[in-house]
């Protein structure tokens, strides 16, 4: 199996298929000491598969919103110095605080992230990561980047074209969520996750 | 002068400078409890980018990573409460209950159908529907395999009771108007639908009256078919019970009605009676409007 380096440092493919340096976390699969990372489970992965130009650095600090069961947080926290994950619902956020204690660079923080009460605790942070399935997807990233996010930080907003509008053409809700966003953000590329995810696009922008 | 509240302590800046500071002894329980306990107002971006630098210097912490490692230990002790709260709201519990439900019937069926096949083979019972009695009755006629089968699926049945006895019991007492209205078990399904008395205390009546039928929904949405009467409210006697020209009209009324004994139920707990006896007279009157043309 060929081992090459991804161009964001702290992923590699193994022959064609992602993966990250750490031990097994969820039943992923290993190989030599790298977890592979399936792009059908996690839309980062899906992201780093199309080859898009991701902003991330290893001594980046990442506000996750969204973090579900800690799939996508466990990856990125190899590949980053440390991550706030917030996830409100109590069913999969057991999952997340699991996860948390056996990864030292991970803070699992219970909140709704439309309403962050979050604020004495999260402190600045270089990326804001966003994938949450609500129609208000927009407000809430512009709300958590007002309040957490560096001057000239990154975002990589996942949108969810089902969640906001089922009637639309997810293209049609893709250029409206990122009208809404340009009015904070400078929007640097926008990407389909097509094939691994439907009606999914990633927005990468960065703080005006 | 920026005063900023953290979850290490209070601080007063001035010019960059700290200039006042009450900041808490690293323990881990005082400081979640704290957090919980106490109000937070946000603070600026400045102030927010060097709460690492400032903890150090009023030694909360003697390093960066003291700084990660102790605030993750209160975030992870903070989540488990909150985790533990979120299940402990009865809603919560009703709709795990609920939710048994529904597997026990899919039990049911299941080895039901696989018993009564299994019977046609050892052509022994006729009719699947008289099976358990016939077990029952002569139970000795029956191979031991099959009895074993036929006992857990009537202790399934017994579960069934008991789980639906202890919803009716949380129902009662969670959301009493919801109940006398809906009945426990459909108010119970409303509940785990909606995804908590409190969601579904906030949904307008229109989208519990179809709260079920998504699928029929979207198709109209998107399609423009014939949009759905009624969702899972459908199994309410009067809904049900009616002849289906004036169904739609009573799952609406029920529907608005419902809506508003949801809301008594989440915010005020008071007892509401004349809600029942209010939809009852309504659709008696449709009952008889209708009359005329369906005879």
């Amino acid at each position: 199996m060929k081992i090459t380096p991804h161009k964001v440092a702290g992923v590699f493919l193994l022959d064609r298929q992602l993966a990250t340096k750490g031990e097994a976390l969820y039943g992923e699969r290993t190989f030599d000491g790298y977890r592979l990372w399936n792009p059908r489970r996690s839309k980062l992965a899906a992201l780093l598969m199309k080859q898009a130009h991701v902003p991330l650095a290893p001594e980046q600090i990442v506000l996750y919103l969204g973090a579900a069961s800690g799939t996508t947080v466990s990856h990125l926290a190899d590949i980053v110095s440390l991550v706030y994950a917030v996830e409100f619902a109590p069913r999969v956020a057991r999952d997340l605080v699991r996860l948390s204690e056996r990864v030292e660079n991970i803070i699992p923080l219970i909140s709704d992230a439309a309403q962050p009460d979050y604020g004495p605790v999260v402190e600045l942070v270089d990326l804001l990561y966003q994938d949450i399935a609500q129609p208000r997807q927009a407000e809430i990233a512009v709300k958590n980047a007002e309040l957490f996010l560096k001057p000239r930080g990154h975002a990589c907003i996942i949108i969810k074209a089902r969640s906001i509008d089922v009637t639309a053409k997810p293209k049609t809700v893709y250029k409206r969520e990122v009208k809404k966003l340009g009015e904070l953000f400078d929007i640097e590329s926008v990407h389909e996750l097509e094939p691994f995810y439907k009606a999914h696009a990633a927005v990468i922008a960065r703080l005006t | 002068m920026a005063h900023i509240k953290t979850w290490f302590g209070d601080i007063e800046l001035h010019n960059d400078e700290i200039v006042g500071s009450q900041v808490l002894n690293a323990d881990i329980d005082a400081m979640a409890r704290r957090l919980q306990r106490e109000d937070f107002a946000d603070f600026d971006k400045e102030c927010r980018g060097r709460l690492r630098e400032i903890a150090i210097k009023l030694q909360v912490v003697s390093s960066e990573r003291e700084y990660v490692s102790l605030l993750r230990a209160i975030m992870i002790q903070r989540a488990k409460e909150r985790i533990v709260t979120a299940f402990a709201q009865p809603d919560a519990r009703i709709i795990q209950l609920i939710d048994g439900i529904d597997d026990i019937d899919e039990s049911i069926n299941l080895l039901s159908e696989r018993l009564s096949e299994w019977c046609l083979l050892t052509s022994e019972t006729s009719m699947p529907e008289d099976l358990l009695e016939a077990f029952a009755s002569s139970p000795s006629a029956q191979s031991p395999l099959a009895q074993e089968f036929a006992g857990s699926i009537s202790r399934l049945c017994e579960l069934r009771q008991e789980t639906a006895s202890a919803i009716e019991l949380e129902m009662r007492t969670t959301a009493p108007n919801l109940s006398t209205l809906a009945g426990e078990l459909l108010g119970a399904r409303l509940i785990a639908r909606a995804g908590g008395l409190g969601s579904l205390a906030r949904m307008p009546a229109s989208r519990i009256q179809v709260m079920g039928a998504s699928k029929a929904l979207f198709r109209h949405i998107k399609y423009g078919t014939k949009p759905p009467k009624h969702g899972v409210i459908f199994q309410h006697p009067l809904v049900r019970g009616s002849h289906p020209n004036i169904r739609g009209k009573i799952a609406r009324i029920l529907a608005a009605k419902i809506a508003i004994a949801a809301r008594l139920d989440f915010y005020s707990k008071r007892a509401y009676p004349e809600l029942l006896s209010q939809v009852e007279k309504r659709v008696g009157e449709l009952q008889t409007a209708a009359q005329p043309r369906t005879t």
